[in-house]
C-alpha cells in the first residue's frame, strides 16, 4: 500500500508547477507552457556513477558501493536537467551538499516543496516525531523539520526510529526505474561539470553558434547491442560433447548509429558599398546621406546573406568492450543440490568467466556514413557446469568531436544475454 | 562465659534479614554489569534475534575467493530479508573482486554484545566479529558492527549494516544516556 502511495506521489510531483513554465526562468526552456517536456530537449539517457555518498561502510574496511542513478537531458542552451531515482534522490536529500542538490538552480524555491513531501512519504513514518518535538519546539511540522535537513541545518539521522524503510525503498527503485520524483536544473552545462550528478558523461557540448543563424543540434540514437551463443546448437558441458572439449562460442556485437550534428553555417557575399571617406582618401561616390557633392569612397563589404545548413553523420567509435559470463544462482543450487544428491561428489567447476577480453578479443570500426560497429568472438569457451549463464556485455564508446571540438561526452552502455549449458545425465530404467 | 538468650523468632528473623541482604548485595554488584554487557539476551525473542544477527554476519565475513560470489550472496541471502539481499547483491562487486585479487580465504565468529535500539519489529544489534585472517583493504581481526534485524514471517532475518551517520547518531545518543552512570562510578 505505502509503495502505491509513493508511486502516487511520485506522479503528482512529476507535473511541473506553473513556476516552471513562465517567463524567461530557466526552467521555461525546460517544459513548454502547457507542463509537458520541450520536444527540443536532447535525451541523454540513464547515467550511473558511484559516488562517496552512497557507499555504506563496513566494518574492516569493506564497503558497498551502491549505484546514483540519473536520467538527464540537455536544454537548447545547454543546461542540465536531472531526474535522480527514488534512492539516489533520498541519499542526495540526506547528503545536499555532497551530492550537488543544493547547487541545483532554484531548488530552494522550486525543487524542496516537492522534495519534502518525497521525504515525508519514503521516510516520515519512521522519524521519533515526538523526540523532535521535544527537543526542537520550534519544529511545528514536519515539513519544517525536513526543510532544515536539506538545509544542512539539522542532523536527521539522530532522530529515525524505524531503519528498514532504507533497504525498502532502494528495493522499490531497482524493481522501477522509472520511480523518479524531482527535476532538478543545472546551469551552463559542460563549464559546471563538477557539479552536475553524473558529470559531463555523455553531455553534448555544442560550438558557439553564429549569431545569423540557428544553434546547432544533436541527434542522437540508442546503440545496438547483442550478446549470444553462436555454436553449437545445444553445447553441452565440456568433456561430454563429441568433439574433445568443444565448448560454445560466445559473440557479441554493437553498432552505434551516428550521431547526428547539424549546424548551419553562416554565407556572406561581397557587396559594393560606398563608404565614408577617411582621412587622406579622395571621395568618388556619394554616400547618400544628403551630401551634394561626393563625400565617400568606393569599397566592399562582407555582408549576411543566408545560412547553409550542415549535416554532420558524426561516429561515435567504441572504446572498450567487456563480456563476462556468470553461471546463474538458480543452476549453482541445483548442481550442489538436486544433481550432487544423485551424482555424489558433483561440484561446480567454474562459475565466471571472462570472455572479451580473456578468451576473446573483439575489433571494430566505423563506416563512411558514421556508423560504428565492433564484434568480439571467444570460441571453445569450455563451459564445465550445467545451467544457465548470465551473459553480460559493457561498452564504452570515444564520444564524438567536430573539428577538434568535443560534440558528445563517451557513451556507457550494456546489454544481458543468456546460454544455456546442458548435461547428460544416465538413468537406470526398469 | 556470659550466655545470651536467642529466641527462636528472633533467630529466623535475623537469618532472613542476612539472606535478603546478601541477595541486594548480589543484585547491585551484577545490575550494572549486565546493563553495560548487555550481551545476555533478556527474552526469547532477543536470542532469536541475537541468533540470527550472529549467523547473518558470520556468512557476511566468511569469505572463500573459489566459490565465487554467487554463492557467497546465496549463503547470505538466506538469512537475509529480501531487500537486504538485493542491497548487499547490488554493491557487492568491488568487494568481492577485492576478496578474488587477495585470493581471500577467511572464516569469521560474531558475537552480539548488545542491543542498542528496538522499535518492536526492527532490532539494531552491536556485534564484536572476529576474523581467521584480515581482509583485504584492512590489518584488522577484530571489529565492531552495528546491525539492523527485521521481524519476518519467516522470523528475524538480516536487513543491513547501519551506516556511519547512523552509528554516530546511536553513540551520541548513548553518550547522553550513559553519561549519569559513569559519574556515580567515580
Amino acid at each position: 500500500m505505502k509503495r502505491f502511495f509513493l508511486i502516487l506521489v511520485v506522479l503528482i510531483l512529476l507535473i511541473p508547477s506553473d513556476v516552471h513554465a513562465q517567463g524567461t526562468d530557466p526552467w521555461s526552456e525546460v517544459f513548454q507552457p502547457d507542463g509537458s517536456l520541450n520536444p527540443d530537449l536532447i535525451d541523454l539517457g540513464v547515467t550511473n556513477d558511484h559516488p562517496d555518498w552512497m557507499s555504506i561502510n563496513l566494518p574492516f574496511g569493506q564497503s558497498i558501493d551502491l549505484d546514483a542513478n540519473y536520467h538527464r537531458f540537455q536544454t537548447p542552451s545547454g543546461n542540465i536537467v536531472v531526474l535522480p531515482s527514488a534512492s539516489t534522490l533520498f541519499f542526495m536529500a540526506m547528503n545536499p551538499q555532497a551530492s550537488g542538490l543544493t547547487s541545483s538552480y532554484g531548488s530552494l524555491e522550486n525543487g524542496y516543496g516537492s522534495l519534502i513531501s518525497f521525504l515525508g512519504l519514503a521516510a516520515g513514518d519512521n522519524l521519533d516525531w515526538n523526540r523532535i518535538q521535544a527537543e526542537h519546539p520550534e519544529y511545528t511540522s514536519p515539513d519544517q523539520f525536513w526543510g532544515a535537513v536539506l538545509n544542512g541545518n539539522q542532523d536527521v539521522w539522530t532522530y529515525f526510529s524505524g531503519w528498514g524503510f532504507i533497504t525498502n525503498l532502494l528495493q522499490m527503485t531497482w524493481n522501477d526505474g522509472a520511480l523518479r520524483s524531482l527535476y532538478l536544473l543545472y546551469l551552463n552545462g559542460t563549464q559546471n561539470c563538477a557539479s552536475i550528478p553524473g558529470g559531463c558523461s555523455g553531455i553534448v557540448t555544442p560550438p558557439p553558434p553564429p549569431r545569423e543563424c540557428p544553434d546547432p543540434s544533436v541527434t542522437m540514437q540508442q546503440p545496438v547491442l547483442t550478446i549470444q551463443k553462436t555454436a553449437p546448437n545445444n553445447p553441452l558441458v565440456v568433456g561430454q560433447d563429441t568433439e574433445n572439449r568443444r565448448g560454445a562460442d560466445i559473440q557479441a556485437r554493437v553498432t552505434i548509429p551516428p550521431v547526428i550534428f547539424t549546424w548551419h553555417e553562416p554565407i556572406y557575399e561581397k557587396r559594393n558599398i560606398c563608404r565614408a571617406a577617411g582621412t587622406g582618401e579622395t571621395p568618388n561616390c556619394n554616400t547618400g546621406s544628403g551630401s551634394s557633392i561626393n563625400d565617400g569612397v568606393s569599397d566592399t563589404q562582407m555582408v549576411f546573406k543566408e545560412c547553409r545548413t550542415h549535416v554532420e553523420h558524426l561516429p561515435d567509435a567504441v572504446a572498450s568492450l567487456q563480456a563476462t559470463a556468470t553461471l546463474d544462482a538458480a543452476s549453482q543450487d541445483w548442481i550442489t543440490g538436486q544433481l550432487g544428491q544423485s551424482h555424489y561428489e558433483a561440484y561446480i567447476h567454474q562459475p565466471n568467466f571472462a570472455l572479451i577480453p580473456g578468451l576473446g578479443s573483439w575489433t571494430g570500426g566505423c563506416d563512411g556514413g558514421g556508423t560504428c560497429t565492433a564484434t568480439g568472438q571467444a570460441l571453445r569457451v569450455p563451459f564445465a557446469d550445467p545451467g544457465t549463464f548470465n551473459l553480460r556485455l559493457d561498452v564504452v564508446t570515444t564520444g564524438t568531436r567536430f573539428r577538434g571540438i568535443p560534440i558528445t561526452q563517451p557513451r556507457r552502455v550494456g546489454i544481458d544475454g543468456s546460454l544455456q549449458v546442458y548435461v547428460t545425465l544416465p538413468a537406470l530404467v526398469p | 562465659m556470659k550466655e545470651i538468650p536467642v529466641s527462636k523468632r528472633n533467630l529466623i528473623v535475623a537469618v532472613i534479614l542476612a539472606v535478603v541482604l546478601a541477595l541486594g548485595i548480589l543484585v547491585i554488584q551484577n545490575w550494572p554489569l549486565r546493563a553495560e554487557q548487555g550481551s545476555a539476551p533478556s527474552t526469547s525473542e532477543d536470542s532469536l534475534v541475537s541468533a540470527a544477527a550472529v549467523s547473518a554476519i558470520e556468512k557476511v565475513f566468511q569469505v572463500d575467493y573459489q566459490e565465487g560470489k554467487e554463492a557467497w550472496l546465496k549463503r547470505i541471502c538466506e538469512v537475509s530479508t529480501p531487500a537486504g539481499c538485493q542491497l548487499l547483491s547490488a554493491g557487492a562487486d568491488s568487494m568481492w573482486k577485492k576478496y578474488v585479487d587477495a585470493k581471500s580465504v577467511v572464516t569469521a565468529a560474531a558475537q552480539a554484545v548488545e542491543k542498542v535500539a528496538d522499535n518492536g519489529s526492527e532490532q539494531v544489534l552491536r556485534m564484536i566479529i572476529t576474523l581467521s585472517s584480515p581482509l583485504p583493504g584492512s590489518n584488522k581481526t577484530q571489529d565492531t558492527a552495528y546491525v539492523v534485524l527485521m521481524r519476518t514471517d519467516s522470523g528475524w532475518k538480516f536487513d543491513r549494516f547501519l551506516m556511519e551517520p547512523e552509528i554516530n547518531a546511536i553513540l551520541a545518543r548513548q553518550k547522553i544516556t550513559s553519561t549519569p552512570a559513569k559519574e556515580g562510578k567515580k
